[in-house]
């Protein structure tokens, strides 16, 4: 046992309102620079919608992430290591710029300075890359914002592949068109496919958090991250001549503050703190058959308060702080102890350290009357209008494309759960539920009283503390080795500072 | 963890302060001990034959590459000399006697010796004095031109191993790819006016680049003579038009090739996703 601590997420897909204040906190930050304006290191999607950059999990054309073969082994689809080297000075298997947008800005100067004239004065959009005028814009980086059943963008959604077309065709009928909101960071993966495409080794997963981050100083624009990476979350930057990607804002985390998506999140979605995990079984897991992915992932997570893990982890150097951090957390609740949060595409085997609960989504329904009528739902023993997974608009099959590779019962638990939680609390509050309905959800949910009043706390009613649990780490023992914790904290913060500079040949 | 001191930069500074104390010391000591002795005034006679004058020019034995020298300290002010001699090559930019000089020897600039001030004014002197070379020129026996062009391209061994000229040098007559941009092309150069200019040149050039090659493994006699005879028969004017063609359509095929190539090799590349999806979509619709 290899005990190791990550700083994991959860998204709480079913809070999120799709307001996008986590990309504009993240762009203000990190991605104003030039040669980053493209960039969304945290981006909210509409789904079903082909996201940012276009199709980016349709991995027949990007190439990300890795594949299983035959005998069970994983190899990165890009490339083998004979693929790498002849493609080294030519990737084939980049996102256009297009594929992403155009970044633009508006002429405002125009406005005010504009000759008088018989029309009014207009601010013409102008290209941030090339400085021009653009004279049409067609693309953005959520171009499909909220365009549920959008006939373009949201049926080109690769995950409506496994529906039949008569699920397909159900999803433009009108009552029945159906979105929810996908937010996307790095996934600070266990097995990342942007550190193993690296030809620079640039990309580095600390130990002592598991943060994935690219080094400015190593990178050499091969650009292989992008293409490996499944989620395209790592971006070349065209001014410096160098890649970026998502740092969990760890200058932030340093100090003590959650991520400023995770901060600055209206719909209070967003949950972070500590996972303990066995890395010698990642190959394992990340090897392991389709259906077996998501089980596979939650068994590579420890039990914090497992006595022998807890030596395990001390042996292997994890502070008591970090341990106990790792007993209180929020992500460790969701993911492993209620299991109702999932990897995004597991299938993509980077076995991703974010994890998202999944939307509840309407029932389908007639309006006949002026009323909606949830037609058969008495049929099968169940209350009307919360409680039919049979009846989700959305196919639980769509949702098992991206959060369990094709694994519908495991998806299906989750809702069965979930389902549980919102009778039992409309019961006790609005007392329209008879109890033996309640027992019977408790029992399909597999879940009792206890439990679903917990998960009713942390999903409704949780304080800042209860959302981020964020470990003390140590950065300043990190730094002792070459200089005075103290002089670094007073001057500079924690953290290494280099200046970065182009490398001169 | 040391602790902390409350005056975050005092130890960097004592260690500065201590390092140019102690480089203080050691420039005061060595100084002191290898104090160099007060310079005698070089000699012009010797400079003009160590600084190599004598590879291009005479004092009154005629022209080799470069002019005749005998009276030049009569037709030119001392100060021209002075300036000519320390940046011949700052001079062939701005002075325009310079510049016609350059043209009158065909093209083969004066190089800059690095003479130092002294001995600029020493070399000014001797020549002002009246003193003469004689004809200094080495005569050349008649050479083999194809043995010649055999040494140029490197298909014959120089006895005592210099580079080949190709390496450096160009000139018409050996194919349409001609030979190195390093050196000057010699299909017009003055270098190869005469022979004995030619030769006494070779003899011991001057310039910083061919001198530092040739000193250790000079041309023999023989040697010289074949490359001199090839070199002269190779000086056109020009290079001939049907070379300059045959580059050119090598140039394109090449690259042409180059692109077929990478077309067949990378012809899967992802050619952009999101422009191909709306069009297939629209098209599907209609
Ligand atoms: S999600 Fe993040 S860690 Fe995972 S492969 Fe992509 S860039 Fe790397
Ligand atoms: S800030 Fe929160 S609620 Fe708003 S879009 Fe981002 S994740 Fe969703």
């Amino acid at each position: 046992m290899d005990i190791r601590a990550h700083v994991s997420m959860v998204f709480h897909l079913d809070k999120c309102i799709g307001c996008h204040t986590c990309s504009i906190a993240c762009k203000n930050i990190w991605t104003d620079r030039k040669g980053t304006e493209y960039m969304w290191w945290n981006n909210v999607e509409t789904k079903p919608g082909t996201g940012y950059p276009t199709q980016w999990e349709d991995q027949e054309k990007y190439k990300g992430g890795w594949q299983r073969d035959e005998n069970g082994k994983i190899h990165l689809r890009l490339h083998n290591r004979a693929g790498g080297l002849t493609n080294i000075f030519y990737n084939p298997a980049l996102p256009t710029m297009d594929d992403y947008y155009e970044p633009w800005t508006y002429d405002y100067e125009n406005l005010f300075n504009a000759p008088e004239g018989d029309d009014q004065p207009t601010a013409r959009a102008v290209s941030m890359i090339t400085g021009k005028p653009m004279d049409s814009i067609e693309a953005g980086p959520n171009w499909d914002d909220d365009l549920g059943g959008s006939p373009v963008y949201a049926s080109n959604d690769v995950n409506l592949d496994k529906l039949t077309e008569e699920e397909r065709e159900q999803l433009n009928e009108i009552e029945r068109v159906v979105f929810f909101y996908l937010p996307r960071i790095c996934n600070h993966c266990l097995n990342p496919g942007c550190v193993a495409a690296c030809p620079a080794g640039a990309i580095y997963k600390r130990g002592e958090d598991g943060i994935v981050l690219l080094s400015q100083e190593k990178c050499r624009a091969w650009r292989m991250c992008i293409s490996g990476c499944p989620y395209k979350k790592t971006y070349f930057n065209w001014a410096s001549g160098k890649s970026e990607k998502c740092i969990l804002c760890y200058p932030r985390l340093e100090s003590g503050q959650p991520p400023a998506c995770f901060h600055s999140c209206v719909g209070r979605i967003r949950y972070l703190g500590v996972l303990l995990y066995d890395a010698d079984q990642i190959e394992k897991r990340a090897s392991a058959p389709d259906h077996e992915l998501v089980a596979a992932q939650r068994d590579m997570i420890m039990d914090p308060f497992d006595p022998a893990v807890i030596a395990a982890a001390k042996k292997n150097k994890i502070s008591d702080a970090m341990i106990a951090s790792a007993q209180n957390s929020p992500v460790y609740k969701f993911v492993k102890k209620w299991q109702i949060a999932l990897p995004l595409h597991p299938d993509f085997r980077t076995l991703p350290m974010l994890y998202y609960v999944p939307p509840m989504l309407p029932v389908l329904a007639k309006t006949k009357d002026g009323n909606y009528d949830v037609d058969g739902l008495e049929k099968e023993g169940l209350p009307a209008m919360l409680s039919s997974l049979e009846k989700a608009r959305m196919p639980i099959k769509y949702m098992a494309s991206l959060f369990s590779a094709g694994n519908v019962p495991v998806v299906e638990e989750v809702y069965r759960k979930l389902i549980a939680v919102r009778i039992f609390k409309r019961a006790q509050k609005v007392k329209d539920y008879q109890q033996a309905e309640v027992d019977a959800a408790l029992a399909q949910g597999k879940t009792n009283a206890e439990e679903v009043e917990a998960i009713f706390r942390l999903t409704s009613l949780p304080t800042y503390e209860e959302r981020f649990v964020i470990p003390p780490l140590g950065r300043e023992v990190a730094v002792e080795a070459w200089e005075s914790p103290l002089d670094r904290k007073r001057e500079a913060g924690f953290g290494v500072r280099n200046k970065i500079a182009k490398r001169k040949f | 963890m040391r602790s902390d001191s409350g005056k975050p930069s005092s130890i960097p500074i004592k260690i500065a302060l201590a390092l140019l104390q102690a480089m203080t010391l050691i420039f005061v000591i060595t100084s002191v001990v290898f104090a160099v002795p007060p310079a005698q005034a070089p000699d012009g006679e010797a400079l003009f034959t160590s600084k190599g004058c004598i590879a291009c020019h005479t004092i009154g034995g005629g022209d080799l590459v470069g002019p005749d020298l005998s009276g030049v300290t009569k037709v030119r002010t001392e100060e021209w000399l002075t300036k000519w001699l320390t940046a011949p090559d700052q001079m062939l930019t701005s002075d325009p006697d310079a510049q016609a000089l350059l043209a009158q020897y065909n093209n083969v600039p004066m190089p800059n010796l690095g003479l130092k001030p002294d001995e600029v004014a020493a070399l000014i002197v001797y020549l002002g004095g009246g003193a003469t070379t004689g004809n200094t020129a080495i005569g050349l026996a008649a050479g083999d031109a194809t043995s010649g062009k055999a040494y140029f391209v490197g298909d014959e061994r120089f006895e005592n191993g210099g580079p080949h000229c190709i390496s450096c040098h160009s000139v018409a007559g050996i194919g349409a790819l001609g030979g190195g941009n390093l050196g000057p092309d010699l299909t017009t150069s003055g270098f190869v006016k005469s022979d004995a200019a030619f030769a006494t040149f070779m003899g011991a050039p001057s310039t910083l680049t061919m001198g530092a090659i040739w000193k250790n493994t000079p041309l023999t006699a023989q040697e010289q003579a074949d490359l001199y005879a090839f070199l002269s028969k190779a000086t056109v004017t020009q290079r001939e038009p049907s070379a300059l063609l045959q580059i050119a359509l090598l140039s394109v095929a090449g690259a042409a090739a180059l692109i077929v190539l990478a077309q067949v090799y990378w012809g899967k590349r992802l050619r952009g996703v999101r422009k191909p999806m709306i069009e297939r979509t629209l098209a599907a619709k209609k």
